[in-house]
């Protein structure tokens, strides 16, 4: 697939899911800004939820929003991709076009969305005198590994969803009880002992435990974890290869 | 060139897509094997048009699939050097909300075209579409002609090394078919190739330089259209046989007659095919056996043959002949007209007739309407167009 394609399918995404309504391509940017402004209002000024051991206005905010942006790229990446196979189906039967690639789209025009997202995060800590420093230099590297994994579970997905409806009702369920097993809304410290222990394996606390750290606490990042989780990704991602090339000639038969 | 060798294609027909995924953790088979394709070999030259036919669920569209890499073989090599593309795929992709100049670009790097040289074609598809200020309205505000015209427009401007088209090249209105038409003949005339299915064995006879004949995904046949078509005919009429019989005893049928004589059969069979479809200008034999019932001194025997309209195109009988025949009760005959097929291409009826006389009116023993059908596919000798082809000749002078 050349990358003009696959920019093409994106801004398919992006802004042509809106062709005919009259805000357009403006809703791509109205949706996250709504979806902050709702955290911050809701949670600092109306229900007035403080951090343990903070006093400041908007820390819990913060801590909700600098988790939960990085989050819904996640969930929305591997989700999605998981039905691009049999989503586009119409295509795949039709044209040749490369498999691997097709899920990358979603994984594209999901990011995209991570940095409107975080702009207008970046944004409020700028006015609000949060900004984290020159630590944020790291942030790339981050979102980066997590969108790699990312990609190779909705890549995995996508493959079994070719054979097994139940993975789109399977991998919804899934991110739910993911969503809560992981400390976005709540902070860990309300977790009891043995919690802590399995926390240490949940691949996705590997990421937003770093985004916490970077915005809303401001330490220093636990560097050999991250390196976990692109060790991680990069196995997962080797194993969705090896996946897809066992089964690519049944994917392109069932289809 | 286009060279395709020992190609094999199998389906695993499972029951649920999941026992895919069973076999696999239990080591254990849980499908039934079909296959599509075997062994197929055939190169298609630069410049060149093949025609596949055969039956449904012959191996056609797999063979398609294949040759656009849409579905991987299990064994054999496609070796193509350049870009090949379906006109199968008309409209891939299209995105009704959106106007066709967006969806140009949808579909054009769909097809494998970058965006320079979708910019650089824009002017000439949206021209040759013909769809006017319509380009700019979202495409569910055109008829279904006006998508297909946008669709083709775009295929046709992708320039790829080998077009695949499966059937229908019905797209749009005469005008615009002709421009496609005109449009593909460049296309072969500047070397390249097009692999072409259908069932309209005319358009195979007419478009194509070579044929191969598909049977349960074998290749049973391979040469000259004609040959090959042949040879498809023979393949259905063989499997049909039964059901022919059946179609002759139809209630529609207008039989009627003294039967003092009766029209027991007739067939129409091409000298060179054998069978009952011919090209035109084949000499053809319309044979007729008939049977008498009384004796009878002088009778006619006629033939009418008829266009898929009904229209009359000729009918002479062998009192305008000058042959009258004398029948003796209880005596079977055969009767044949031979004659140069020298209609143009299409369906054709035989209605006979077996009367007294130069006309049915006075006294007729046997009428039999639509008693037999051939069809025409394919001139031999010089092209014409129309109903019939009527030898002129012609001369220039200088004045």
């Amino acid at each position: 697939m050349n990358p003009a394609l696959l920019l093409n399918f994106t801004k398919q995404e992006l802004v042509d899911r809106y062709s005919g309504s009259i805000l357009g391509a403006a809703w791509t940017l109205i949706l996250p800004l709504v979806n902050i402004l709702i955290f911050i209002f809701v949670f600092s000024n109306l229900m007035g939820s403080r951090l343990p051991g903070s006093s400041s206005t908007y820390s819990y905010s913060i801590y909700l929003i600098a988790g939960m942006i990085p989050w819904i790229a996640f969930s929305n990446t591997v989700t999605r991709s998981a039905f691009t196979f049999s989503g586009q189906s119409h295509i795949i039967k039709k044209i040749r076009i490369s498999l691997p690639h097709l899920p990358l789209y979603i994984v594209l025009s999901e990011s995209i969305i991570f940095l409107i997202s975080l702009l207008f995060f970046l944004l409020f800590l700028a006015m609000t005198d949060n900004l984290p420093g020159t630590s944020i230099v790291i942030l790339p590297f981050i979102f980066i590994t997590q969108q790699i994994f990312a990609y190779a579970l909705g890549f995995l997905f996508a493959i079994f969803d070719v054979f097994i409806k139940d993975i789109r009702e399977f991998v919804g369920v899934i991110f739910q009880i993911w969503f809560w097993l992981t400390p976005i809304v709540y902070v860990p410290d309300i977790l009891p002992t043995y919690a802590h222990y399995w926390l240490s394996y949940n691949p996705a606390y590997i990421f937003i435990k770093a985004y916490h750290e970077l915005f809303a606490f401001g330490n220093p990042l636990n560097t050999q974890s991250l390196m976990i989780l692109v060790v991680i990704a990069h196995l997962l991602l080797a194993l969705a290869y090896l996946t897809f090339k066992k089964l690519e000639k049944d994917i392109r038969d069932f289809l | 060139m286009i060279q395709v060798t020992a190609l094999s294609k199998k389906f695993r027909l499972y029951r649920k897509a999941s026992d895919r995924l069973r076999e696999i953790l239990f080591r254990r088979a849980f499908h039934t094997e079909y296959q599509a394709l075997a062994n197929i070999n055939f190169t298609v030259q630069d410049g060149e048009t093949l025609g596949i036919i055969g039956q449904n669920g012959a191996g056609k569209s797999t063979l398609l699939k294949l040759l656009t890499g849409v579905l991987l073989p299990d064994a054999g090599q496609i070796a193509i050097n350049g870009r090949i593309t379906g006109l199968l795929e008309l409209g891939t992709g299209f995105n009704m909300e959106m106007s066709g100049l967006d969806n140009i670009y949808t579909n054009g790097m769909l097809l494998g075209m970058s965006r320079t040289e979708m910019d650089a074609k824009r002017e000439s598809i949206t021209g040759f579409s013909e769809l006017g200020h319509f380009v700019h309205e979202p495409i569910k505000t055109y008829s279904s002609g006006m998508v297909m015209r946008l669709a083709f427009s775009i295929a046709i401007h992708a320039e790829p090394k080998c077009f695949v088209v499966d059937e229908a090249l019905s797209v749009g209105d005469a005008h615009f078919q002709q421009k496609c038409m005109t449009r593909i003949r460049e296309f072969r005339q500047q070397g390249g190739s097009i692999i072409f299915v259908s069932h309209d064995m005319n358009a195979i006879k007419v478009l194509c330089d070579k044929a191969i004949l598909l049977d349960h995904g074998v290749l049973i046949e391979e040469g000259d259209p004609e040959y090959v078509v042949n040879a498809y005919n023979y393949l259905v009429a063989r499997l049909n046989d039964q059901e022919n019989r059946l179609h002759l005893i139809d209630s529609d049928q207008h039989d009627y007659g003294t039967l003092a004589a009766r029209i027991e059969e007739v067939s129409v069979v091409g000298e060179d095919s054998q069978s009952s479809v011919v090209s035109a200008g084949e000499t053809t034999v319309i044979r007729i056996m008939i049977h008498a019932q009384q004796d009878i001194d002088e009778a006619t025997v006629g033939i009418l043959i008829r266009n898929r309209y009904g229209q009359d195109i000729f009918g002479t009988n062998s009192y305008h002949l000058k042959q009258p025949l004398a029948l003796h009760a209880g005596q079977r005959y055969a009767l044949r007209y031979t004659l140069p097929m020298n209609v143009g291409s299409g369906k054709y009826s035989i209605t006979v007739a077996l009367h007294s006389g130069p006309t049915h009116v006075a006294d007729c023993y046997h009428w039999r309407d639509h008693v037999a059908a051939f069809e025409v596919a394919g001139t031999r000798g010089d092209v014409f167009t129309g109903l019939c082809k009527l030898y002129p000749s012609f001369t220039m002078t200088l004045v």
